[in-house]
């Protein structure tokens, strides 16, 4: 990663591009959201891919395709009293980019958290076919997290408070991207207030020590 | 390892040659689909030639139908983005069919969402293409992709001058493919599978044999390049 905590292009380019999971779009385009610079770069991207379909050659298409289409806007004009646009997230928690507030509907404090391990809580959001686990992490202050290594990618994007892996200091807005390569991997989380976290993993996180494989069945990381 | 031309793109200098759309080149219309004749709901197919001398711009004609539900240039941009948009999702994997209703439901979204539509802030083929990245996600994964705001942000590649803005627009695309023949083939290889195939970067690894470091560094190179020559124009 060129800057701590700001995702290489690579992964805004698969963002644009449509090939990221749901989870990964997730954090991604919450991510971006924090940052002028990147929403410079996903926009350039879209752009591009505008400009690839603009390029592609063109398939013929039915005779009557137009035609059918007109027919179907004049349906849509007759119905366009009843047409009703779909609200955004009326949620205003200031604590969540606009794309997590959308996916949830509803603010952090409302979600039912689950003790985790000792100073720490999760909500577990949702488990994908794909193996992806989407959830949010919550650590009081000064927390050591249990050492650990990855099996696969793991996106862990800051919302509030903010934690240290070694030289690294990750605060709200900053992503951090951790692959099969980083192990004994602790997070220590800052004094003051709680940090909260959106984690996408897409393999079960390896635990050191005893209890913690012990607990992680029950935490299902 | 080499990677081979384009599938997809037609090249600057040929495209009004038979060398590219291979795969139509079977079963009847073939000679309809090369991107030089008339189109059969009346549009000139060619991007070359066709939007030089056309008085309004994709932005503007966006503009009429949401003041005044225009049909006529709902019909125009439907004879240039419809067969590109079904194009893009039979690239992605749909059979014939449904590329075509998605296509269709993507140009029907034009009509309802056109007064949401800001040319100062987005390109309309950007528009589009976010909008049927998203529905083909949508039908295929039953997913909805999520989406983030970025057309708030302002230094944009969007045309400057309006006056001009049928010129750009065409200009551009033609300036996109000539930024395609820029990147060296294996870069230009990792851009089309990520955009046409939608393929993560480890499976991108895996379908070209490639260590996944070197996926990620030509996907950033070629997106770096692209970036500069299509900011520099605008």
């Amino acid at each position: 990663m060129t800057k701590t905590g700001l995702l290489p292009d690579e992964w805004l380019v698969s963002y644009a591009s449509g090939a990221l999971s749901e989870a990964q779009a997730l954090v991604v385009a919450s991510h971006v959201d924090y940052h002028e610079e990147l929403k410079a770069k996903v926009a350039d991207a879209e752009a591009i891919g505008g400009c690839l379909l603009e390029g592609i050659v063109p398939e013929r298409l039915s005779e009557d395709a137009l035609e059918r289409t007109l027919a179907a806007l004049a349906v849509l004009d007759d119905a366009a009293e009843a047409l009703v646009e779909p609200v955004g997230s009326s949620v205003a928690d200031i604590r969540m980019p606009a794309p997590l507030a959308a996916h949830l509907n509803m603010g952090l404090d409302e979600l039912k958290w689950r003790f985790m391990g000792p100073g720490m809580r999760q909500v577990k959001l949702q488990a994908y076919e794909n193996g992806e686990r989407l959830w949010l992490l919550r650590a009081r202050g000064g927390t050591e997290m249990p050492f650990h290594d990855h099996r696969g990618t793991e996106f862990t994007l800051v919302l509030t408070g903010s934690y240290r892996v070694g030289d690294k200091h990750y605060t709200p807005g900053l992503i951090e991207l951790a692959g099969p390569e980083v192990t004994n991997h602790q997070p220590i989380i800052d004094e003051g207030e709680d940090c909260i976290c959106l984690v996408v993993t897409d393999a079960p996180i390896k635990l050191h020590s005893l209890i913690g494989r012990m607990f992680q069945p029950f935490i299902g990381l | 390892m080499t990677a081979k031309a384009s599938q997809y793109i037609e090249s600057p200098q040929s495209a009004s040659h038979g060398k590219w759309p291979v795969r139509r080149l079977t079963g009847a219309g073939a000679n309809a689909v090369l991107g030089t004749g008339q189109h059969p709901s009346g549009g000139v197919l060619d991007i070359f030639s066709a939007r030089k001398d056309r008085a309004a711009s994709h932005e503007e004609l966006v503009g009429r139908i949401a003041n005044s539900h225009d049909r006529a240039a709902f019909a125009e941009l439907f004879a240039y983005y419809a067969p590109r948009l079904k194009s893009y999702l039979k690239a992605l994997g749909l059979g014939d069919e449904k590329a075509e209703d998605l296509a269709q439901e993507v140009m029907v979204t034009l009509w309802r969402k056109a007064e949401k539509f800001d040319p100062a802030k987005a390109r309309l083929s950007t528009w589009l293409f976010r909008v049927a990245r998203n529905r083909f996600i949508d039908h295929t994964r039953r997913q909805k992709y999520a989406e983030v705001d970025v057309d708030d942000h302002l230094t944009q590649m969007v045309a400057s001058d309006e006056t001009d803005a049928p010129a750009m627009q065409n200009q551009n695309a033609i300036r996109v493919k000539a930024a395609l023949k820029v990147l060296k083939p294996a870069q230009r290889e990792v851009i089309e599978l990520s955009f046409f195939k939608e393929l993560s970067h480890s499976e991108i690894a895996t379908k070209l044999s490639l260590p996944l470091g070197t996926v990620k560094s030509r996907i950033r190179i070629a997106f770096g390049a692209l970036r500069k020559e299509l900011r520099d124009m605008a």
